[in-house]
C-alpha cells in the first residue's frame, strides 16, 4: 500500500472506505442469510453499523434509515450501562428499549465489543426488526387502544446475553418466554451474533493489513472530511428558517388530529430541524420517540440537501433534531410507539415541505402515504391462524424537472409482497391491485398515483388492523402545484358501504371485501403551465381521465 | 468436422474455426457493423475461411453467441408490444416490487418498463392458487381486448393472467382467440415462458419475450440467409443464458433465453481452461470496456441462477427488470476501461458511468474528455501507447495525464501518478467488493478457487485482485480476447424447465411429484426432438426448497429414476445436508415444502470435449512490441521502476517470468506483480503463481 506521513492521502482514504462499506454490506449479507424472520429476509428490516473504539459511527450498510439513524445514540446508550472496560472479548449488548433504542420494542440493537490483542478497537452493531415482541396483539404494533408502553410487550434495558461468545441461556429463556414466534426470534437473534463476527473477524484483518496507526488516522480523516463536506454543503444553501405545518389523521377512531410542525434552520454550515409546536403525547402507539424522530429528521436532510455521503459521525454532526420533551416527536417513556412507522413518512413530508422555500429544485410534493394493514384470523382450510400483513407503496411527488415516480417505496425501502405469494399462504382474494386515475396531484410535473387493493376475506371471521394516514389530511402539492386524492378505506359487506379510519380496526365476516386506497401524491408547479403533450400521454396511459385532464388543466372536450 | 463459433459483441465480432481432423483452431476479431449485423459475420467467415483454405460448405456446424436481445431490451427498442392480463390488475408490470436500488436517494427513477401502460390490456377472468377456476374467461372481455389489439397495430402480444402457472387453460383460450384474430402476431403466453409464481416477475419475463421475438426472428432469418447464400450448409446453434446451445427454431420461441448469451460462453470457457488445467473450482473475472463480469465455475460446472435482472446498474438488486431465466450467475459491475473517474467529496470515485467505447477514454484521441481506468493504465505504465491492440491504435500518454491532473490530482492535492495509482486502486476495490459477493458471501473460499482472467482489460486487474482475495493462481488463458467463442466450441446442448407447484415433501404427495416431474418431462419432450442431434441425454432434476414459512428456497439435486416409496424422505434428507451447507445447521423435524421443480437435458455431442486451446499454440501471429522493459508503477517496488516486458507468444511451456513484469498480446496485457511468478503450461496458458502480497 502507499506509504503516508502525515495527513491521510485520497487515496488510502478511499480504498479504506471501500473495505469499511465492504463490512457493513458483508454483515448484511450474513443476517439476511441466517435470519428466520420475514421481516429481515424479505423486508431488509434490519441495519448495520460500525463503530470504533470511540463509539465513533465510522460506516454503515445501505439498510433501514429509521435503524442506521438511531445507532449512534443507543451506543451511547448501551456505553451508559456497560462501560468500555467491563466488555470483554466474546460480549454481546441486547438493547430493545423504546426510548434508549429505536423507538419500540421489536427493534433489536446488538452490540458487540472488537478487540484486537486484548485492546477494544471497535464496536459492531446490527438491528433487526424482531417479528414479535409479545404484548397485546401480534406483531406488537397495534396502535387503537394502547396507551402505555407496558403493553406492548417486552422491554429489554442493555443486558450482556452474550458471553465467550455464547447466548445466555437464562436470560435468552426468559425472552423467548414472552414472544409468540420464540424460534424466529432466537434464530434472527444468532443471525445478528453472526453478523457481528463477521465485522470483528475482517475488521482486525484490515488493521493487520494497514497497522493500527493508519487505522486510527484513517478513521479520524474521514470523519472530519464527511463533517467539513458537509459543511460546506450546507454552506452553500441559502441560510434561513424555513417553517412547514400540517396534521396527520389521529391516532384511531374518534381522536384527533396531530399537528406536524417543523422549523428548518440552515446557517453557518449547520441545519436544526424543530419540531416545536408539534402535538403532544397520544394515548396510542404512535408517538416517535425522539431517536426515531431524529433518524428520519436526519435522513430526510441528507436527502434533500445532497449531503447524503458518507454514512458516518461526521457527517451526521451538522444537522440537529429536537423536538419538546413531553411531544408527540419526543415522548417520555411509557408512551406506546408500537405503530410509529406509520409516521416516517410524515417526517419527511414536514422537512421537505420546509426545505421546499430553501431549495426549491429539490423539494417535491408529498408523498403518497403508504398503508400496513393486517388481516388475522383462522384459515379454514388449515385450522391454524394467519395473519395476512401487507404494504400498500404508492406515487412519489412531482419534482423540479420531472413527474413524480408512480409506485416506488417512499422514505423506509421496502418491497410489496406478490399477490400470488398473498394468496397462497392466506385465505384471502384479491381482487384489484392497480394505480388510482386521477388521484395524483396536478402540476407542471404531476405527482403519482395512488394505489388500490381490493382483498376478499375468505376466512368465516378476520380482523383487520389499519395503519395508514391521509384519509382526512390531502398530500400537499408545492410551488401552486395540486393537493392529491385523499386515501380511503372501504369494506363492502354485502350492500352495504362502510368507511374507516386511516387507524381503524374492525372485524370482517366471510365474502367482506376491504378496498385499501392510498392516497395520490402531491403536483410540483402551476397545473397551467403543464406541457400539453405530457397530458395527452397522461390520458393515453389512463393516469389522468380525460374528465380528470378537463377538470385540473383545462382542456378542451 | 469443421465448426465455426462466432460471437457478436456491442464492439468487435469474434471468431474461431476448430478443425478436429487438421487439430487446428483458428482466432479472428474484427468491428462489429451494427447495422447489417451478418456483414461482419461473413466477412470474418471469408476470412477465417480462405486462412484454413476450405470452402463454406465444408463447414459442419456453426455455434453462435449474440446481444441481440440484450441490445433490444437496452435499447427499448423491441417490437411494437401489447401485454393482456387478468382485469384489476393492469399495473402489475407497472408497480414492479417498489424497492429503491438506493436507499439513501429519494430522487432516482425506477427501471422504466418494457411497455407503456396504454399497451396493456385486461380480460375479465380469474384462475385461484391451487388452480381452481373462480371466474371463467369472459369472452366478450376478450373481444374487445382482440379489437383493442387490432386497433393498436402490434408485431407482439405477451399473455400473463395470474396463478396461470399452475391451470395454463385461459392463458391457452386467449392465445388461441388472439392468434385467430390476429394472423402474423408472434404472442408469447406467460405459462410457457415462465411457469413460476409472483406475477410481476413471471409478467415481466414473458412481456421481455414478445419484446424482442420479431427483432429475433428477423435477425436469424437475414442471418441463415445471408449464409445460405454464401454456399454454408452446416447446422446452427444458439448459446442460451444458461450455458447451452439450442436450435434457432427453439431460440426463436424463447428468445428471452438468450439473453446473456455471450458473457454464459465466456464463463464456459473459464470452466474449459479449469478443466484443463485440472483446477475444478475457478473464479472467472471478465473486465471489459464498460463493466466487469464475476462468475464461478465449481466442480466444473458453472453456477447457475433461475433468475437475474437486465439493464441494472452496478449489481444493485431491483434496478433492473427481472427475467425469471436460467443463466450463469454473475455478478456485473460498472468497472470497465472506459470507467469514469472523478474527485468527489475528498474520495475518488470510479464507474459505474461509462465513456464506453465512443468517445472512450481521454487517450483514444476520439474526444473523450473524463479521465477512465484505461488513462490510468496508461499512465502507470501497465499498457504501450505504441502497441495497443498490437499497434492498430495509439494511445496518448499526454491527454491521459493531463486529464487525470485536472480532474483528480488537483482537486484532491495529489501527483498524477498517486491519482492514477488512485483510480487503478480504487477500481479494484470495487471489483473486490464484488468478487467477495461472488466467492465469500456465496460460501466459496476464494483460496480453494483459482482465477481465469480475460476481457481486454483483466489481465491487467487480475492478480492485484487475487492478491487481496488471497486467491493464489490466475490463469490468463490463450485466445483471452476471443474467450467467449472459445467457449462456444465447449458447449452443449441443454433443456432446462422448471414449474412452480407449492408441496409439502412428505410421503402422501409421492403421487404429485410423480404428475409434477411427467409434466417437465412432456414439457421437455418436442425441444428433444426438435435438437435431435443423436446425441446421449444427459438428465438432472431437483427443487427449489425450504422450511414452511421461510421465504427463500435453496436449490436441491434430486435422484434419478423410478420415484418410489422413499423420495420424500430422500428429498429431505438432500434438502438439509445442502441447507446445512448454506447456512451451517439444518432444523431436523421442521416441515419441507418444495416451490419450484427443475428437469435439464443436457446432450453431449455438439461440444467436443477434445477441442482444447492448446491447438492455438502458435498461431498467435502477432511479432511483439520489439521492446524489453518500460517504467511501471509498482508501489511495493518503490514505485516507479524497470519492469521487463514478455512477448507473450515468444513463451515457451515452463518457461518463468518473475514480476514485476508486463507480459503482452495483441489484445491485452498481463501485469505481473513484483514477487509472483508466471509461466505458460503445457495447454498453452499464462498461469501466474500469487506469491507475493
Amino acid at each position: 500500500m502507499t506509504r503516508t506521513t502525515g495527513d491521510i492521502d485520497a487515496i488510502t482514504l478511499s480504498v479504506l472506505w471501500n473495505s469499511l462499506l465492504s463490512i457493513a454490506e458483508e454483515m448484511g449479507t450474513a443476517l439476511r442469510r441466517t435470519a428466520f424472520s420475514e421481516a429481515v429476509r424479505e423486508g431488509d428490516d434490519f441495519s448495520t453499523g460500525i463503530f470504533d473504539g470511540r463509539g465513533r459511527l465510522i460506516a454503515q450498510g445501505n439498510f433501514t434509515p429509521g435503524h442506521l439513524g438511531a445507532m449512534p445514540y443507543v451506543i451511547e446508550n448501551v456505553l451508559k450501562f456497560h462501560t468500555p472496560e467491563s466488555l470483554k472479548p466474546g460480549d454481546a449488548i441486547l438493547l430493545n428499549d423504546s426510548f434508549l433504542g429505536g423507538g419500540h420494542f421489536p427493534d433489536f440493537f446488538l452490540t458487540s465489543p472488537v478487540f484486537r490483542d486484548g485492546r477494544l478497537i471497535g464496536y459492531a452493531v446490527t438491528t433487526a426488526h424482531q417479528v414479535d415482541m409479545g404484548g397485546a396483539a401480534p406483531g406488537s404494533q397495534r396502535v387503537q387502544g394502547i396507551s402505555e408502553a407496558y403493553q406492548e410487550g417486552l422491554r429489554i434495558l442493555p443486558i450482556r446475553i452474550v458471553r465467550e461468545g455464547r447466548f445466555d441461556e437464562d436470560l435468552m429463556r426468559m425472552i423467548l418466554g414472552n414472544v409468540r414466534v420464540p424460534t424466529k426470534v432466537r434464530g434472527d437473534l444468532m443471525a445478528q451474533l453472526n453478523a457481528n463476527h463477521v465485522c470483528a473477524e475482517r475488521l482486525n484483518r484490515m488493521y493487520d493489513a494497514y497497522g493500527e496507526d493508519t487505522m486510527a488516522r484513517t478513521i479520524d480523516a474521514l470523519l472530519d472530511r464527511s463533517e467539513r463536506e458537509t459543511r460546506a454543503i450546507i454552506a452553500k444553501l441559502p441560510p434561513g428558517r424555513f417553517e412547514f405545518e400540517d396534521y396527520l389523521d389521529d391516532s384511531g377512531p374518534g381522536t384527533n388530529p396531530i399537528k406536524v410542525k417543523v422549523a428548518v434552520t440552515v446557517g453557518d454550515g449547520e441545519v436544526e430541524i424543530d419540531f416545536t409546536g408539534s402535538g403532544g403525547t397520544v394515548q396510542a402507539a404512535l408517538n416517535s420517540y425522539i431517536n426515531y424522530t431524529r433518524a428520519y429528521g436526519v435522513f430526510a436532510t441528507r436527502c434533500l440537501t445532497q449531503a447524503n455521503l458518507p454514512n458516518n459521525e461526521g457527517s451526521f454532526r451538522p444537522i440537529k433534531v429536537k423536538a419538546e420533551e413531553g411531544s408527540f416527536f419526543n415522548p417520555r417513556f411509557p408512551a406506546a410507539s408500537g405503530g410509529r412507522a406509520a409516521v416516517q413518512i410524515r417526517i419527511f413530508d414536514a422537512v421537505n415541505g420546509a426545505f421546499a422555500k430553501c431549495i426549491p429544485h429539490r423539494a417535491m410534493g408529498a408523498f403518497s402515504h403508504w398503508a400496513n394493514p393486517n388481516i388475522g384470523g383462522v384459515d379454514p382450510k388449515t385450522g391454524k391462524p394467519f395473519i395476512m400483513y401487507d404494504m400498500l407503496l404508492g406515487g412519489y411527488g412531482g419534482r423540479s424537472d420531472k413527474d413524480g415516480v408512480e409506485a416506488m417505496s417512499p422514505v423506509m425501502n421496502c418491497s410489496n409482497i406478490p399477490v400470488e405469494v398473498i394468496e397462497h399462504t392466506n385465505p384471502v382474494r384479491i381482487e384489484r391491485f392497480e394505480l388510482i386515475p386521477d388521484s395524483g396531484g396536478a402540476g407542471t410535473y404531476r405527482g403519482g398515483c395512488g394505489i388500490r387493493k381490493d382483498v376478499r376475506v375468505l376466512a368465516d371471521e378476520a380482523v383487520l388492523t389499519l395503519l395508514g394516514d391521509r384519509h382526512k389530511f390531502a398530500p400537499y402539492g408545492v410551488f401552486g402545484g395540486g393537493e392529491a386524492a385523499k386515501g380511503q378505506s372501504i369494506v363492502y359487506s354485502g350492500n352495504e358501504a362502510k368507511e374507516l379510519g386511516s387507524k381503524e380496526v374492525a372485524v370482517l365476516k366471510r365474502d367482506d371485501v376491504v378496498s385499501l386506497r392510498t392516497s395520490g401524491a402531491g403536483g410540483y408547479g402551476p397545473a397551467s403551465k403543464r406541457d400539453p403533450k405530457r397530458i395527452e400521454q397522461d390520458i393515453a396511459d389512463g393516469y389522468v381521465t380525460e374528465e380528470g385532464a378537463r377538470r385540473v388543466y383545462g382542456r378542451a372536450e | 468436422m469443421i465448426r465455426i463459433a462466432f460471437d457478436i459483441g456491442g464492439t468487435f465480432t469474434d471468431f474461431v474455426l476448430h478443425d478436429a481432423g487438421r487439430e487446428v483452431l483458428r482466432v479472428g476479431k474484427i468491428p462489429t457493423t451494427p447495422q447489417h449485423l451478418e456483414t461482419a459475420v461473413l466477412e470474418g467467415f471469408d476470412a477465417i475461411l480462405a486462412a484454413h483454405e476450405v470452402a463454406p460448405a465444408a463447414v459442419t456446424t456453426l455455434l453462435h453467441a449474440t446481444t441481440i436481445a440484450t441490445n433490444a431490451i437496452l435499447e427499448r427498442k423491441g417490437n411494437r408490444t401489447a401485454l393482456l392480463t387478468t382485469e384489476g390488475f393492469r399495473d402489475v408490470l407497472i408497480i414492479g416490487r417498489q424497492k429503491r436500488y438506493d436507499t439513501n436517494n429519494m430522487h432516482l427513477d425506477k427501471p422504466a418498463p418494457l411497455i407503456a401502460r396504454r399497451h396493456i390490456f385486461e380480460a375479465n377472468e380469474r384462475v385461484a392458487a391451487d388452480g381452481s377456476v373462480v371466474a371463467p374467461l369472459e369472452a366478450a372481455s376478450l373481444e374487445r381486448a382482440i379489437a383493442a389489439l387490432k386497433a393498436g397495430d402490434y408485431e407482439a402480444v405477451a399473455i400473463a393472467f395470474l396463478h396461470a402457472y399452475a391451470n395454463p387453460a385461459h392463458e391457452t383460450a386467449a392465445r388461441r382467440a388472439i392468434e385467430a384474430a390476429l394472423p402474423g402476431v408472434a404472442v408469447s403466453v406467460s405459462h410457457e415462458v415462465s411457469p413460476k409464481f409472483r406475477e410481476y416477475e413471471r409478467t415481466n419475463t414473458t412481456v421481455a419475450n414478445a419484446y424482442v421475438r420479431r427483432i429475433v426472428d428477423r435477425y436469424l432469418a437475414k442471418l441463415t440467409d445471408a449464409l445460405g447464400r454464401r454456399g454454408f450448409r452446416s447446422s446452427l446453434y444458439i448459446m442460451q443464458s444458461n450455458g447451452g446451445l439450442v436450435t434457432p427454431e427453439l431460440a426463436q420461441a424463447f428468445p428471452v433465453r438468450i439473453v446473456e448469451s455471450g458473457p454464459a460462453a465466456g464463463v464456459l470457457m473459464c470452466a474449459a481452461v479449469g478443466r484443463e488445467e485440472g483446477l475444478e473450482h475457478v473464479l472467472t473475472f471478465d473486465m471489459g470496456g464498460t463493466t466487469a463480469k464475476l462468475g464461478a465455475v465449481d466442480e466444473g460446472e458453472p453456477a447457475i441462477t433461475q433468475t437475474f435482472e437486465v439493464d441494472g446498474i452496478d449489481n444493485r438488486r431491483y434496478s433492473g427488470l427481472p427475467l425469471n431465466v436460467p443463466a450463469v450467475e454473475l455478478v456485473e459491475i460498472g468497472a470497465g476501461g472506459g470507467s469514469v473517474a472523478v474527485a468527489d467529496r475528498g474520495l475518488i470515485k470510479v464507474g459505474p458511468e461509462s465513456s464506453g467505447a465512443d468517445p472512450g477514454p481521454i487517450c483514444y484521441g476520439r474526444g473523450g474528455k473524463r479521465p477512465t481506468i484505461t488513462d490510468a493504465n496508461l499512465v502507470l505504465g501497465y499498457l504501450d501507447p505504441d502497441w495497443f491492440l498490437g499497434g492498430a491504435m495509439k494511445l496518448d500518454p499526454q491527454s491521459a495525464r493531463a486529464g487525470i491532473e485536472a480532474q483528480v490530482a488537483r482537486p484532491l492535492g495529489l501527483g498524477v501518478d498517486e491519482a492514477a495509482w488512485g483510480i487503478h486502486s480504487v477500481a479494484n476495490s470495487n471489483m473486490e467488493r464484488a468478487m467477495r459477493i461472488v466467492s465469500i458471501e456465496r460460501g466459496r473460499d476464494p483460496r480453494r478457487y483459482a482465477m481465469v482472467a480475460f476481457g481486454g482489460a483483466g489481465p491487467l486487474h487480475a492478480a492485484r485482485l487475487a492478491r487481496t482475495l488471497g486467491v493464489p493462481k490466475v490463469i490468463v488463458p490463450v485466445g483471452a480476447g476471443v474467450g467467449s467463442a472459445i467457449g462456444l466450441l465447449t458447449a452443449d446442448a441443454k433443456i432446462d424447465v422448471s414449474i412452480t407447484r407449492i408441496v409439502a415433501v412428505e410421503a402422501e404427495q409421492i403421487p404429485t411429484i410423480r404428475s409434477i416431474f411427467a409434466d417437465l418431462e412432456a414439457r421437455t419432450a418436442p425441444d428433444l426432438a426438435n435438437l435431435a442431434t443423436g446425441g446421449a441425454v444427459r438428465w438432472r432434476r431437483g427443487a427449489y426448497m425450504r422450511y414452511q414459512g421461510q421465504g427463500y428456497e435453496i436449490r436441491v439435486e434430486l435422484p434419478l429414476g423410478e420415484i418410489g416409496a422413499d423420495f420424500a424422505a430422500v428429498a429431505v434428507a438432500a434438502f438439509e445436508t445442502a441447507y446445512k451447507t448454506v447456512y451451517g445447521y439444518a432444523d431436523s423435524g421442521a416441515r419441507v415444502e418444495a416451490i419450484d421443480w427443475f428437469l435439464v437435458a443436457t446432450i453431449a455431442g455438439l461440444g467436443e470435449r477434445g477441442a482444447t486451446v492448446r491447438q492455438l499454440i502458435g498461431q498467435g501471429g502477432a511479432t511483439g512490441s520489439g521492446r524489453t522493459s518500460r517504467r511501471a508503477y509498482f508501489p511495493e517496488a518503490g514505485g516507479f521502476v524497470d519492469a521487463a516486458v514478455v512477448d507473450r507468444y515468444a513463451l515457451k511451456p515452463g518457461e518463468r517470468v518473475r514480476g514485476p513484469a508486463l507480459i503482452e498480446e495483441r489484445e491485452s496485457t498481463t501485469v505481473l506483480l513484483p514477487g509472483d511468478m508466471a509461466h505458460v503450461t503445457e495447454n498453452g496458458h499464462l498461469l501466474i503463481d500469487i506469491l507475493g502480497g
